[in-house]
């Protein structure tokens, strides 16, 4: 049986110091990158396929462009 | 359409953002809950695809000499139902699943990494898509769902790979797997971070609701599970393309290696496809019994055991392929070993239930089922563990039972109980509990009419993967009976999909809270606000929404944890 002791009053204002409470509703937050990163590994892996040296060398730029991007976007 | 800004007496309009519109929005969130919706969206329809295959394979095989199929497409199609059963329903539903639901049940405002887990997501669509049209080409993988090398590749007649298998079956597999494990890894990283970072004030390791604990373990199994099936995939790869001789005999490589390395994936695979639903069932029976999990503590740190144990039985697949005598022993003991933490999984829920005020909802119901079909599936896989029996039933259709037993009757009930007892806070609406308890029975009925009597198939010799039979065999009636059990799931499902676009247009309102449930999901709007909590809560004992909502009675007052 646990009762309100000094003990626990203590833990207690411990949690509630770490409450974490929304002062503004946050806006949503949304990214091309990862959609493009997953496209564009789709296309090399389609290059594999097809044996195509120009649709894999498409395919790596785009996902350098993606990494890159994903890597520079603001949060 | 556009906006409209105000300032200063001038009116300056704006185009939308491609993200402000409604397909935008879809492709560029990267908030948990719209992730996992689209996670359980698009597994469910490889499941359909997995479903349609399956009525394939078992039409085919209804009656003797059966021509519905010729047997090239047939081996495109079992093999394809396997792996698009695994990889693109059960994986992608239960990362769905614990997408939408753990973020909200350890009180956190999103995943740890909100963009990698909508990378995971797009992976996993382009990946069973990619797997998916192989069919459009005529060449879907045809080699079963474990590709066995060096069937997979070459033959000592044969110096390179595609002259031997020329077409691009297997390699549809291979790229379509590794790429299906890029995004495992990607959604397991995150899975771990959130759980161990993100969790609410209060809520220690101790009280995680229990579906978290399970997510958790299934994430550091797929850690440490799938670089065994890259590393096999990708020897296949250069095995095929490259002229190397990995799994090849005639050149110094060695065919074992192949299912080494496979089962060494394959077997926590199997953990990574059943621990998530313990974990539901964990959450249903407490709520619908009106009882606290009967043993938290061996409930969850059995959940541990099992993964720690996964790692340890692979080569109980291989018994038949002549291992030494001492292997045997010892996968045979380790396999036996791992049903004793499942059992206690078992025991506790059914300690959970008795005595309970009994709800029997349809997510009840779905939860009770899987413990009686898992059970089966769980001894007839203890049986598989006896060596001498399992050479006798290797590769005959009662593996196809025990398998079925645990993933159709085992995880499909936990999923769809899962999908009844969470649809409420994801929609605002309730599914339909007639047509749900409909369901039920349909697959009750379904599951052990398709499935029980393949174990008599097994031990009449019936194998697996063939495409047909004769008439004099004595397994006609049981290969009736078993389709006729495929179409009534395949009603059921009929059901599911009926009770789902009826209830989103019409279904009763539920509330944030329908099931007087215990956990913090339901301590917010459904669905939530993007932000899922506006104060995050303070977590002290195991119910903390039960303890909310019973402030004198509540757990942290009563009970040590």
């Amino acid at each position: 049986m646990v009762s309100e002791t000094g003990d626990s009053l203590s833990n207690e204002r411990k949690l509630v110091s770490k409450m974490n409470i929304l002062k503004e509703v946050p806006g949503s937050h949304t990214s091309y990158w990862p959609f493009i990163l997953a496209v564009a590994l789709i296309i090399v892996l389609l290059s594999i396929m097809i044996t195509s040296v120009i649709v894999f060398g498409v395919g790596v730029v785009l996902v350098v462009a993606a990494v890159i991007g994903w890597g520079l976007e603001k949060r | 359409m556009a906006t409209r800004t105000i300032g200063e007496g001038v009116v300056v309009e704006r185009q939308r953002r491609l993200s402000e519109t409604y397909v935008g929005r879809w492709i560029t969130t990267t908030d948990h809950k719209l992730i996992g919706i689209m996670y359980m969206v698009t597994a469910f329809f490889f499941f359909l695809v997995g479903g349609l295959e399956a009525l394939l394979i078992r039409t085919q095989l209804a009656v003797p000499d059966g021509k519905v199929l010729d047997p090239a497409t047939y081996d495109q199609i079992f093999t394809m139902h396997g792996t698009t059963m695994i990889f693109l329903f059960v994986m992608p539903m239960l990362t769905g699943l614990g997408n939408y639901v753990v973020p909200l049940m350890i009180g956190a405002r999103d995943m740890a990494f909100p963009r990698l887990n909508a990378f995971g997501y797009w992976i996993v669509l382009f990946g069973g898509l990619f797997l998916t049209s192989s069919f459009l080409f005529g060449q879907a993988p045809n080699a079963g769902w474990f590709s066995y090398a060096p069937l997979t590749e070459l033959t000592s007649a044969c110096g390179n790979a595609v002259k031997c298998t020329p077409g691009l079956n297997m390699d549809f597999w291979v790229l379509g797997i590794l790429l299906l494990g890029i995004s495992s890894i990607a959604a397991s990283v995150n899975f771990v971070v959130t759980i161990l970072k993100l969790r609410a004030p209060g809520m220690s390791i101790n009280r995680m609701p229990l579906f978290t604990w399970m997510t958790l373990v299934t994430s550091f199994l797929l850690l440490f599970a799938i670089p065994s099936l890259t590393a096999a995939a990708g020897l296949l790869l250069l095995d095929r393309h490259l002229g190397t001789h990995f799994y090849q005999q005639a050149f110094g490589g060695d065919p074992l290696l192949w299912q080494h390395l496979f089962w060494s994936f394959g077997h926590p695979e199997v953990y990574i496809l059943i621990l998530p639903a313990f974990g539901i069932i964990s959450e249903v029976l407490p709520v619908f019994s009106r009882k606290p999990i009967f043993g938290y503590t061996f409930v969850a740190w059995s959940g541990v055991a099992i993964g720690f144990l996964s790692f340890t039985v692979w080569a109980h697949h291989m018994f038949a392929v002549g291992l030494p005598t001492v292997a045997q022993a010892f996968f045979a003991t380790s396999t036996t070993l791992i049903a004793i933490p499942t059992a206690v999984k078992i025991f506790n829920w059914v300690a959970t239930v008795y005595g309970g005020k009994l709800s029997l909802k349809a997510p009840m119901l779905f939860a009770l089922g899987f413990i009686a079909m898992f059970l089966i599936g769980g001894l007839n896989g203890v049986a598989l563990a006896v060596v001498p029996f399992d050479y006798q039933a290797t590769d005959t259709y009662f593996v196809v039972s025990h398998l079925h037993y645990v993933l159709f009757g085992g995880t499909a009930f936990g999923v769809f109980s899962a999908l009844y007892y969470w649809f409420p806070k994801m929609t605002g609406k309730l599914l339909s509990n007639r047509l749900g308890v409909w369901q039920f029975w349909l697959m009750l009925i379904g599951v052990n009419l398709t499935f029980f009597p393949m174990h008599i198939l097994g031990l009449l010799g019936m194998p697996r993967r063939y495409y047909t039979y004769s008439g004099n065999l004595g397994w006609n009636e049981l290969n009736l009976m078993a389709t006729v059990g495929a179409f009534i799931i395949a009603a059921a499902i009929l059901v599911f999909i009926w009770n789902v676009i009826v209830s989103l247009r019409s279904g009763e309102q539920s509330g944030s809270d329908p099931w007087d449930a215990f956990t913090l999901e339901w301590d917010t709007t459904s669905p939530p606000q993007p932000y899922n909590f506006a104060t995050v809560p303070i977590v002290r004992s195991r119910r903390p929404f039960y303890d909310k909502k019973n402030p004198d009675i509540a757990d942290w007052k009563t009970a040590t944890h």
